[in-house]
């Protein structure tokens, strides 16, 4: 148990300072068809924690998570969600035991997720800038 | 606690395989493990004494769920407790349906969602405390799960979030007013929950009613004077015999639970930014039989996270309403009356998905069964993990 408790604190150590170096600016994006042109925070946060299912248009908005441990959704969590890994855990584990939600699932890598979202415009992601291009709009930057 | 040989272990085996099969297959579990000791016998606090015990707190729980379609999902809970000698029990149950996007439909047996925690009750890792404040969360066991249907409609207006939650069901649990367990019916039994946020304030207000009808009880309180004194002579349970006494004063249609109605309101304010949260609740519950006392309750809560470590500081009082004269005097035999609390805890987050919490609840019973009582400490620590 010590020991798994210490390969996992150095990979959260690690995924913290490789994020450090790296420096990457990370971009909330939708499919270049979703007609919303740009996202508060709030309504970022009230979308990843389940708290609205809508974008401000109306039309369903559907969140996707990175896998876990990732540079960019330790970064998302941390400033746009303001919540640590263990308070996210924390608060899913208030929704998923009486069915009245699930986390954004996990959806891969910075590149896996803009192809997700790309594809569908009810869908809302966060990759790090260098891999946004013309099929995503970019719709909230931190 | 394994080497129980708990029936979960089964159950977990089972999934186990059955998962590389069907990967819509949703398996979830929570865990929690906790010790606790109480510094004076005469009080009583969460069934702890003064010899450290293990099962209070402690809990397992398996949750499955499968996504049958687009719309329609099931979902089972199955939980063993140590209070229970971890006997697995079925404490949810449910097929969700969903109308649209924003309202669900769940079929089947629920929890009653009478107080804020009510969602995640046994969910250590979900909360601060080592469970939650029993002086307010301890009054309606024998109310808490639901045969029936809910309704449940999400809405946002402005930065508003929303939901309302109405309900509507049965249930036949047992009572035990006084250490001896009747069988009890609910009928009717139904509610309503507002829940409201925006941005740092959150507010959850519920009304819940049921009517209640207990046989055992009722044979009691309207037997002849005959059978009362031959209950009175050889009373089958402490319970039984102050049934008796009641019916054989006069008042036994104060006491009988035929169709009895039980009202139950809540309102909480929640307040969180950034490392700081904040919960106050109240509940009031108010019963025509005599059977059962009125009361009111609240919680007033505060935490702030240092990093992976969360400090809390938790008030809360409890105070019944006894009926008059006589009706009171006998109410007296199977009530507390008045108590409050002050829990100071600090959990520590060593992982995404497992707590270490420690805790010292202060409990003043200031009168018990009429009489002036004791005061007592309660030390508690726990592990809660979910997975």
């Amino acid at each position: 148990m010590k020991k798994l408790m210490i390969i996992l604190k150095t990979m959260t150590l690690a995924s913290v300072f490789s994020a450090a170096l790296a420096q990457a600016e990370v971009a909330v994006i939708v499919s270049a068809n979703n007609a919303n042109a740009s996202l508060d925070q709030d309504t970022i946060s009230r979308i990843f924690l389940g708290k609205t299912k809508n974008f401000p248009d109306g039309s369903q908005a559907v969140p996707v998570d990175q896998d876990a441990g990732s540079a960019s959704r330790e970064s998302f969590n941390g400033t746009v969600l303001g919540k640590s890994s263990s308070q996210l855990k924390a608060y899913w584990s208030r929704l998923i035991f009486t069915g009245k939600g699930t986390p954004p699932k996990e959806s891969g890598d910075d590149a896996a997720v803009k192809n997700l979202v790309a594809q569908n415009p009810n869908l809302v992601g966060y990759v790090d800038s260098s891999v946004v291009d013309g099929s995503v709009k970019v719709v909230y930057k931190f | 606690m394994l080497s129980r040989k708990s029936p979960l272990l089964a159950a977990v085996m089972l999934t186990g395989s059955q998962m590389a099969f069907a990967n819509d297959l949703n398996i979830n579990g929570f865990m929690s493990v906790g010790a606790g000791v109480l510094s004076n016998n005469d009080v009583r606090a969460a069934g702890y004494d003064d010899d450290v015990s293990f099962d209070q707190d402690t809990v397992v729980a398996l949750q499955v769920s499968k996504q049958i379609n687009e719309s329609t999902s099931a979902t089972t809970q199955f939980i063993a407790r140590g209070s229970e000698d971890f006997d697995t029990e079925n404490s949810w149950a449910y097929i969700t349906y969903s109308i649209n996007e924003n309202t669900d439909i769940r079929l089947g047996r629920l929890r009653s969602p009478f107080f804020y925690y009510s969602d995640f009750l046994e969910v250590g890792y979900a909360y601060n405390w080592v469970r939650p404040p029993e002086e307010v969360y301890g009054r309606l066991d024998s109310f808490s799960s639901v045969n029936g249907f809910d309704l449940t409609h999400s809405f946002s207006v402005g930065n508003t979030d929303g939901s309302v939650q109405f309900y509507y069901g049965r249930s036949n649990e047992t009572i035990d007013p006084s250490g001896d367990s009747f069988d009890v019916e609910l009928k009717n039994f139904t509610g309503v929950v507002l829940n409201l946020n925006n941005g740092n304030w959150g507010s959850r207000l519920s009304y819940h009613q049921t009517d209640a009808t207990a046989d055992d009880v009722n044979d009691i309180t309207s037997a002849s004077d005959a059978e009362l004194n031959e209950i009175i002579n050889s009373p089958s349970s402490d319970a039984v015999e102050l049934l008796a006494r009641v019916a054989q004063a006069g008042f036994g249609d104060d006491f009988s639970l035929d169709e009895s109605t039980a009202k139950f309101v809540e309102a909480a304010v929640t307040y969180e930014k950034g490392d700081y949260f904040m919960i106050a609740e109240w509940t009031m519950l108010d019963y025509d039989s005599e059977l059962f006392v009125d009361d009111s309750a609240y919680l007033i809560s505060a935490a702030k996270r240092f990093n992976d470590t969360v400090v809390h500081l938790t008030y809360t009082a409890h105070e019944d309403e006894k009926g008059s004269g006589i009706i009171g005097e006998f109410q007296n035999d199977f009530i507390r009356d008045k108590e409050e609390s002050i829990t100071l805890g600090a959990r520590f987050d060593y992982d995404a998905g497992t707590a270490f919490k420690v805790e010292a609840q202060y409990i003043d019973e200031e009168l018990r069964n009429g009489q002036d009582s004791e005061s007592a400490m309660l030390y508690s620590v726990a592990v809660d993990v979910v997975f």
